[in-house]
């Protein structure tokens, strides 16, 4: 079935492209994913690190999150059409149960699809997901206070 | 090959450089990185901890206490960054509901 | 294919993902993997209160670790269309406690 992806093909397409990172802790980081690998680890560029609470920032120039940290990632929409599109173009080349069946296509150097040039970063988070709008209602959300930001009990 | 064995960053560009570790459980410290493996145990060199908010121990502040030379053991290291370009900034976002 | 979270029977369906930290998640679930990774395209939370009407933050596409998962349901649209949200009162969940 062409539309069951797994996440982790999902995450690698997105490469290069801004996401938002949800770590157990509560803490969120918006950057552009520049490579990810079987254990979810990823290393992200132009990085915006919220505190849990959603009161703090930091600005980083890139970080590495071991996958275990995680609790979610929120990627672009876009991406699932091309993770859609690139099963696609796979089976056509390579029949089932001929090769090996390891195959995951990885035609991408780690390097090649760096974002570049986009200076901070921001302005690309507004049309992707890591735009962080009620980013604050959020953070507030993931932390102990559950009644801050949003009136809950 | 980029993705299964090697990890997803190499640490190589940060040895005698300045970096950011936050661990499992809430501490942070930064150092020099000295050395590294695989499985992401780390040495640090005049490592620094950013201690912590009593009331709410996930929180870090601006106090510190030096901790000389350290190794972090790579399954609780969380995340690492580099300290250089790394700054503490006003909320970039916009926020509708000022919370 | 054994092992997995058979969660096969749901692909392309709308599910209702509770995770531990009680948040109520709904969306399409496009993928997962053996470790209950999953992706929910279309996906929005479900914030509940007591002193208001349930909110519906828009998320878009997740991916929601499994480890953070504690609960995959699947969600009957119809009875679902005809729930009146903003009249729901109901306790936040709290968190798992590990």
């Amino acid at each position: 079935m062409a539309s069951v992806q797994l996440p982790l093909s999902l995450l690698k397409t997105a490469q290069g492209h801004p996401m938002l990172v949800e770590l157990k802790n509560g803490e969120t980081y918006n950057g552009h994913l520049v490579n990810c690998d079987t254990w979810m680890n990823i290393h992200l560029r132009e990085v915006i690190c919220t505190s849990k609470d959603g009161d703090r920032f930091w600005r980083m120039p890139e970080c590495y999150i071991r996958g275990n940290t995680i609790k979610y990632l929120r990627v672009p929409d876009e991406v699932i059409d091309k993770v859609q599109e690139e099963t696609k173009s796979r089976s056509d080349r390579k029949p089932p149960g001929v090769g090996r069946g390891r195959g995951r296509g990885r035609e991408d150097g780690p390097g090649g699809r760096q974002p570049k040039g986009i200076g901070r970063g921001l302005d690309d988070g507004a049309k992707g997901p890591g735009g962080g709008r009620g980013r604050g209602g959020s953070g507030g959300r993931a932390g102990g206070n559950r009644g801050g930001g949003r009136g809950r009990a | 090959m980029s993705g299964r064995k090697e990890t997803v960053l190499d640490l190589a560009k940060f040895v005698d450089k300045g970096v950011q570790v936050k661990l499992t459980g809430g501490r942070q410290v930064t150092g020099t990185l000295k050395g590294y493996d695989q499985l992401l145990n780390l040495v640090l060199d005049e490592a620094v901890e950013f201690l912590r908010d009593p009331d709410d121990p996930l929180k870090t502040t601006d106090q510190t206490r030096s901790l000389g030379l350290i190794v972090c053991r790579g399954t609780a290291v969380m995340l690492v960054s580099p300290t250089d370009g790394t700054d503490e900034i006003a909320n970039p976002f916009i926020q509708p509901d000022g919370a | 294919m054994s092992g997995g979270p058979g969660l096969e029977t749901l692909v392309d369906q709308t599910i209702s993902v509770i995770t531990n930290d009680g948040r109520n998640i709904v969306g399409i679930l496009k993928g997962f993997d053996q470790a209950t990774n999953i992706i929910l395209d279309e996906s929005h939370e479900r914030v509940f209160s007591t002193k208001e009407g349930v909110q519906q933050l828009v998320l878009g596409l997740y991916i929601i670790r499994g480890d953070n998962i504690s609960i995959v349901g699947e969600l009957d649209e119809e009875i679902d269309s005809t729930l009146d949200w903003s009249k729901m009162r109901a306790h936040p969940l709290k968190p798992v406690i590990h």
